[in-house]
């Protein structure tokens, strides 16, 4: 029944103007038409059958999984998989339709499903998502992993009794995905998190309250493009400096998909012409902040190992470039680099 | 109608405390149990004086280890047995007093007899219950695997049934239940599915649903009102700890959606489905339960995990079990347990060929299901006593 009142129902209107992020995709749902939520009652299944053919209608990519998060989300959990076939088969309240319907509706704008449903979840957290603030992608989960096996292992050799204040600091933290995760894992951490933006800024703080972490963490709205100096004002030696920098090549970011483009913070993806802008001033800042043999970690562009590798011993005396590692997919992905006491030797 | 599901033509019968005690060979067999342990016991106690007196030893470091191992075994069961003796020996003088002239001391032995003959009850099914030996992976938690077998849709939506009794009978239980793998057919109903169920008692239990489970009604979408039999099966695997087995990160494959285009900042999905491919095996595992690839992937390797360990001691007992009519273990897997026949609202398991009614209510998987899984165990502690039993006699013939 429903199938037949959408087709028949409704037109898109042309091609829409690129407003400011965030708010594109209210103006331009009622720009377009989309079929009103049903009077009588609905299912969660029937809900899902839907707009799954609507998003694969109108182009969205995804369309079953992002009418299955939407919908799994409205009723509480976080998976359709999750969900019993009871919850599946009962009729949803008038409330819960329409805002099923307002969500989905956000969806056909390209907004991505982090930013609809307002949160995702990373390694054990779960992370309060808003436009336009990076949303963390599964590889950086692979990040937290390489820090933390060192981290815990320099816990482990610390000596009993010593009071070894662990620190780490994070270029670029976002929605805070990556500190917050260390933070959680190793209570004798304390972490230090900088952003260029200032939405970046706040969300990491509220997702920090949250979490009930703030008190190990502190976070301060820095460019280092444009201050590394403050970088250096903030805090004693680091034990560790951890980074998802932007590190897409300029040209790369024309192709990227509606809901990166029109959604997330450029900044926070554009990394220069061969993505190493951001790249390069960290690894020079590296040495200043670090501890004795603190360690730097960076995910980066399968391209950029081999590059990274070169430039920091032709560029960097402190910093020996410790390993590469590869992500799920096979992808050299990350770079591990330490710093060394050049007065010592290697 | 397809063949009959076991030789025996009588239906087997749940013997009673008393009737298993009334069997010569249980008294028989108890009785080694306590001369095996007051054995093991002098012998250590020699070896002790002639460490002392600085003798040669008549048992090497060897035997006397086992030995030692033997005691510490069997202490609660000879200790149950010997409460036991003394309860009876207790009754036998109550029921002198039963005799006597006094009404009061009569009255007041009836009582005691009373409960003399309680106690007695007690500790011979305690007995009983210790010379069950235990299973190690009685200790386990599981991995629980339904598939959907012959039948089309029916045998699919009879199979996601199947699935959400098991999630009624864990919460009944109190243990956890997570889901693993979930794969559903676009026309409706459950292909099949895989869940982590973790709690104490909870592998020992679910370890008698294994098996192939019939269905036999009429389809919601069959016009005709024929009835229609469908099958799907269950496989319980018990979940191994890190120690005991170990598999090679190499002899993986993991497939996920990032592995097309650049990933990293240039994508962003939702799909964060897991697949992993055990090389040497051909083994897989996938799970899309959750929103963190990180976390599918941990569970697909747990369930990966288990699928192996499961092989790998199919291999190990598939030779124990032969035997046995309440069976567990490879042959279990293709056995029909179980038929649930709605028109007749009754499900009889062929195991124990024990039917109860309400087919709505057993599928809750609460009270209808746990007493039907408690025969079983019941049984099957039978047949393992009897096994026990029957190698004794046959020990005994043979000396």
């Amino acid at each position: 029944m429903w199938r037949r009142s959408f087709s028949a129902g409704y037109r898109c209107l042309g091609r829409r103007r690129i407003g400011p992020k965030g708010t594109w995709a209210s103006r331009a749902a009622r720009a377009c038409s989309v079929p009103a939520s049903p009077a009588g009652g609905i299912s969660a299944l029937q809900a899902l059958d839907v707009w799954e053919e609507l998003f694969e209608e109108r182009g969205v990519s995804e369309p079953k999984h992002s009418a299955d998060h939407i919908v799994a989300h409205l009723l509480g959990a976080k998976t359709r998989e999750s969900l019993g076939r009871r919850n599946l088969t009962e009729i949803l309240s008038r409330e819960r339709t329409e805002q099923l319907w307002e969500l989905c509706t956000r969806r056909l704008s390209r907004m991505p499903v982090q930013y609809v449903i307002e949160q995702w979840d990373f390694r054990d957290l779960t992370l309060k998502m808003r436009p336009p603030v990076f949303i963390p992608r599964p590889e950086t989960e692979e990040l937290v992993e390489l820090v933390l096996m060192d981290l815990e292992k320099t816990c482990g050799q610390a000596e009993e009794g010593a009071d070894a204040p662990l620190t780490c600091l994070e270029v670029g933290c976002g929605s805070g995905a990556i500190s917050l995760s260390l933070l959680s894992s190793l209570p004798q951490l304390k972490a230090i998190a900088l952003d260029r933006s200032q939405d970046a800024v706040d969300l990491t703080r509220e997702n920090a309250s949250s979490l009930g972490l703030q008190d190990r963490l502190q976070i301060y709205h820095i460019d280092v493009m444009k201050d590394p100096e403050a970088v250096l004002r903030l805090c004693s030696p680091v034990s560790a400096l951890v980074s998802n920098p932007p590190y897409l090549f300029s040209e790369d970011m024309l192709s990227l998909e509606p809901e990166i483009l029109r959604f997330e913070d450029p900044s926070a993806l554009d990394g220069g012409q061969d993505g190493l802008d951001v790249i390069r001033q960290i690894l020079t800042m590296a040495p200043k902040v670090l501890s004795d043999h603190g360690r730097a970690y960076l995910e980066v562009d399968p391209r950029h190992p081999r590059l990274i590798r070169r430039w920091v011993e032709a560029n960097v005396e402190e910093l020996r470039y410790v390993e590469t590692r590869h992500d799920i997919t096979g992808r050299p992905r990350f770079c591990i680099l330490q710093k060394r006491d050049i007065r010592k030797g290697p | 109608m397809s063949a009959p599901f076991n030789n025996m033509v009588i239906p087997p019968r749940l013997l009673s405390v008393d009737e298993l005690f009334g069997h010569r060979s249980l008294r028989d067999y108890l009785k080694k149990v306590e001369t095996e342990y007051s054995d093991c016991l002098r012998a250590l106690n020699r070896g002790a004086v002639e460490e002392e007196v600085e003798e040669q030893p008549s048992c090497s470091e060897d035997e006397l280890r086992a030995k030692r191992s033997k005691v510490s075994q069997l202490a609660p069961l000879v200790q149950s047995i010997r409460e036991l003796e003394a309860k009876s020996q207790e009754l036998a003088e109550t029921e002198v007093l039963l005799k006597d002239e006094d009404p009061a001391l009569r009255e007041l032995a009836e009582l005691e007899r009373d409960g003399c003959l309680q106690d007695i009850q007690d500790l011979r099914q305690k007995v009983l219950d210790q010379l069950i030996p235990e299973e190690e992976a009685d200790l386990s938690d599981l991995i629980l695997e339904v598939t959907a077998g012959v039948g089309g849709q029916e045998a699919m939506l009879f199979t996601d049934e199947v699935f959400d009794m098991y999630h009624g009978f864990a919460q009944h239980h109190g243990w956890s239940f997570d889901v693993l793998e979930h794969v559903t057919s676009e026309i409706g109903g459950l292909r099949h599915a895989s869940a982590s169920i973790s709690g104490p008692q909870s592998y020992k239990r679910m370890k008698f649903e294994a098996g192939v489970h019939r269905v036999q009604r009429v389809p919601k979408t069959e016009k005709q009102s024929r009835m229609h039999t469908s099958t799907m099966t269950v496989a319980v695997l018990p979940q191994p700890t890190e120690i005991s087995f170990t598999i090679n990160p190499k002899d993986l494959r993991i497939d996920t959606m990032r592995a097309s285009g650049a990933g990293g900042q240039h994508v962003n999905t939702t799909d964060s489905a897991v697949r992993i491919v055990h090389l040497p095996t051909g083994v897989v595992a996938e799970c899309q339960q959750e929103r963190s690839q990180l976390k599918n992937k941990e569970k697909a390797m747990k369930a990966l995990r288990a699928k192996l360990y499961g092989m790998k001691l199919e291999e190990e007992t598939s030779k124990r079990y032969n035997q046995r009519k309440v069976q567990i273990g490879t042959r279990g897997r293709s056995e029909k347990i179980r038929t649930y026949n709605f028109a007749q609202d009754r499900i009889t398991d062929h195991r124990i060929s024990m039917t109860v009614h309400d087919v709505r209510g057993f599928l809750l998987g609460e009270e209808l299901l746990d007493e039907m899984n408690c025969s079983l165990q019941e049984f099957s502690n039978q047949e393992t006593l009897m096994e026990l039993l029957g190698d004794n006699d046959q020990d005994q013939e043979a000396s």
